[in-house]
């Protein structure tokens, strides 16, 4: 047993630390410490500077052109890439679906789209959930019927993040209709652009459009676009879900905002209030504890033991965690986190003249996002297999019944 | 970064569990708590198995073993509700190694670890609560006058280590049991053991280390880390009864373990179970760290046990339903020690003080 991590592996991460410092352009890690608006160049902006450099797929294997990092060295990449205020990687494409084409697609697929992928270049959305199927997601009804070389798709799908950027969707479709829900599933790879594909933003709660619907009409989709064999869909889904289970937990982000939580709570005076200050110790108590679950994770990984009965925890615990330190942070600006000024969010904001703001009010432009951001954070117990679909796979593994 | 226990580590943890096993079953466990809170008998079986000398320098009849080693007995020690004070040996030990002149050394460290003498760590008193920098004992002329409260596994041991302020400083005193002046004054715990709480009135006594505030920090360190260590072997195995009583527990027809609002009641406790072995396997490689690292470390440690003995203990009783509050059962009695275990060493709002209290701009595992 040793916590320290071996001289390799600090080497490693000065490595990181020194290219992610000499490549992360300030403004974009302006606006990440201070929550500010990302918009989508920022966003592929970063990707880009990633894809050139080889570490958009920075968990892929050497053989699809990956850095072939181990379990640590990943944790590693993305700890220094979060406390340096990087903008997080999108992960439909490098994290999601690249694993997939990787395991279960053919050559010709994996020479057709996992360039794109790597480089940054197409944006790829998910479409699995529908409004009928959440936590059932194998209740899905979106049909695809094979005519001749092409699927014919029909269905609509929702809660798309980020689909209004999307080039390409990987989508779990209904290719037959008897058995059990999950043997009629297949995994099929949609351009975006076809005909018949209509996306529709959802305003969120918050006032931003994270999320979409998407329908499809009539959509032609070729039958090579179809990963792996049809009807077994739910397999690669499920593979994909059991894929980079640590990251979910996103512990390094945590422990980025916990620094900025305590710089706010310095800022508007309530660090030395004990009352408060003693939630924020409650939370970084809650953070250590998460790392330290996050690390023994990936030291089993690293020993090749099975360690899902830990891991399936971690979405549970790193989801409450990032709805703590969000409402922590609106909670310390108190009154301040009231004002709802869209353009606030904006970096550079310099006030409204015509609507008569010289500034934010109360002059700490820092604040405005804080209450957005709490109400955006209730969606990571929803997400990803709301928290009590989690506790339910909990209780199945310790129960046994 | 490697959490994975050596081989030797594995058959450790596995010879006490077969000790705990044939030796000190749940019946041997309420003979015992109900005859006084102390076997002789058990402790000299832990002796002979080398528990008592596990930390000692070889140099002393000790088996010379590290922190980890501590940890994966005092998990098997918990789960078998152990009540012999095998931590308090160690302590005691640890400190006499680390701070006493060679005559104590060769006086205590051996007959410690062989289990034929026992000697308690009296630093707290009632006025100090959790803080046993809080010392109105003092010193004169190497003669100690005072009261400390609620000495845990201190009844019929040899000697005390006992702090008292000398010349304005804590320092750190052995006192021999029947020493002139002492009155060690006896009753149960919650938990079905011991402690005492002395009276020293001009009481002769041997200066271990005028550094007290050094001896006492590591001394509380040990506590906490060996206390998170017997605490995630009482959770899990709580966890491990809790499971199979609701799978065998029929109401409305079925095993209660096909409840809903009780299986999320479980999946609640595995977390805590996993937080609090998480942070008990922090507190063990923390504790040769430096003091000010190491303390932060404890403090941390003993806030998420806290939160998670206090979740364990209760959601397993009340998904025992009202069996789990009868005398009978084993639940209730582990119940007790984790309930006693808050209260040891300082409660979660006492080491929670002391994170707010510390607490730096960046915070990690590694900072």
């Amino acid at each position: 047993m040793d916590l320290a991590f071996t001289p390799e592996e600090q080497t490693f991460r000065e490595t990181i630390r020194d290219w992610v410092t000499a490549h992360l352009p300030s403004d974009l890690s302006t606006k990440v410490h201070n929550a500010q608006r990302l918009h989508r160049e920022d966003m592929q902006r970063w990707a880009k500077i990633l894809g050139a450099k080889g570490w958009l797929g920075y968990s892929w294997p050497t053989e699809f052109g990956g850095p072939g990092w181990s379990a640590v060295q990943k944790h590693l990449f993305e700890e220094e890439c979060a406390l340096a205020g990087a903008p997080r990687i999108v992960p439909f494409g490098p994290v999601m679906v690249a694993p997939v084409i990787m395991t279960f697609g053919n050559a010709a697929q994996q020479a057709r789209f996992l360039p794109g992928i790597a480089s940054g270049d197409v944006w790829w959305s998910q479409g699995y959930s529908e409004p009928g199927s959440g936590s059932d997601l194998a209740s899905l009804k979106t049909r695809a019927e094979r005519q001749g070389d092409h699927y014919i798709v029909n269905g609509q799908k929702t809660w798309t993040t980020l689909g209004q950027f999307g080039d390409w969707i990987f989508c779990l479709v209904r290719t037959d209709t008897t058995g059990k829900p999950q043997t009629g599933i297949s995994f099929l790879l949609i351009d975006m652009r076809s005909p018949g594909v209509t996306v529709r933003p959802i305003r969120l709660l918050d006032g931003e459009c994270e999320v979409n619907e998407v329908w499809f009409d009539n959509v032609q989709v070729p039958a090579e676009n179809l990963i792996g064999e049809e009807n077994k869909g739910w397999d690669y889904a499920k593979y994909l879900l059991a894929h980079e289970r640590t990251n979910i937990a996103d512990v390094n982000r945590a422990k980025r905002e916990l620094e900025r939580l305590k710089r706010i709570a310095k800022t508007e005076g309530v660090y030395e209030d004990v009352r408060f200050r003693d939630e924020i110790a409650k939370l970084e108590v809650e953070i250590v504890a998460l790392e330290m679950m996050v690390l023994r994770v990936l030291s089993a990984q690293t020993s090749g033991k099975s360690s899902l009965d830990i891991a399936g925890l971690l979405k549970i615990r790193g989801s409450e965690i990032q709805q703590r330190y969000a409402e922590l942070m609106m909670l310390a600006a108190g009154p301040s986190a009231l004002p709802y000024i869209f353009d606030a969010m904006e970096a550079g904001w310099q006030g409204d003249q015509v609507a008569g703001l010289s500034g934010f009010p109360g002059g700490n432009v820092h604040n405005a996002p804080l209450a957005s951001t709490y109400f955006n954070m209730r969606k990571t117990t929803i997400y990803g297999g709301s928290n009590e679909v989690q506790r339910n796979i909990v209780a199945q593994t310790v129960l046994g019944s | 970064m490697d959490f994975n226990f050596s081989e030797e580590q594995i058959q450790l943890a596995d010879a006490v569990g077969r000790w705990v096993e044939k030796a000190y079953p749940f019946e041997r466990r309420l003979e015992i708590s109900r005859n006084g809170g102390f076997s002789e008998e058990a402790y000299q079986s832990l002796a002979e198995l080398g528990l008592c000398g596990l930390l000692t320098s070889d140099a002393y009849d000790g088996m010379d073993q590290g922190p980890v080693e501590a940890m994966v007995v005092m998990e098997q020690l918990g789960a078998g509700l152990v009540i012999e004070p095998i931590a308090q040996t160690w302590i005691a030990s640890a400190l006499i190694q680390a701070f006493g002149s060679e005559a104590l050394k060769s006086d205590w460290l051996p007959s410690l670890a062989g289990g034929t003498q026992r000697i308690a760590v009296a630093l707290n008193e009632r006025a100090g609560r959790y803080r046993w920098q809080v010392c109105e004992t003092h010193a004169n002329n190497d003669q100690l006058t005072g009261h400390k409260h609620v000495v845990l596994g201190g009844a019929d041991a040899n000697a005390y280590l006992v702090s008292a302020m000398h010349n304005g400083q804590l320092a750190l005193y052995l006192v021999a049991n029947g020493a002139a002046g002492l009155r060690a004054e006896p009753y149960a715990t919650q938990d079905g053991g011991r402690a005492v709480d002395l009276y020293l009135k001009d009481t002769p006594a041997i200066l271990v280390t005028a550094d007290g505030l050094t001896a006492g920090a590591a001394a509380e360190a040990m506590g906490i880390a060996w206390l998170c260590a017997e605490g995630v072997g009482i959770m899990e195995r709580m966890l491990a009864i809790t499971v199979d009583y609701m799978n065998t527990r029929q109401q409305f027809g079925k095993t209660i373990a096909s409840f809903q609002a009780l299986r999320h009641r479980v999946a609640d406790v595995k977390m805590a179970l996993e937080l609090a072995r998480s942070m008990s396997y922090y507190a063990t490689l923390k504790l040769n760290a430096v003091p000010e690292e190491r303390d932060q470390a404890m403090a941390r440690a003993k806030v998420q046990l806290g939160q998670s003995m206090r979740l364990v203990g209760q959601a397993c009783i009340q998904l025992h339903g009202g069996i789990g509050v009868t005398d009978e059962v084993a639940i209730s009695h582990y119940f007790k020690r984790l309930t006693q275990m808050e209260m040891q060493c300082g409660d979660t709002l006492h080491h929670l003080g002391r994170v707010s209290d510390q607490m730096q701009a960046t915070a990690g595992v590694f900072a």
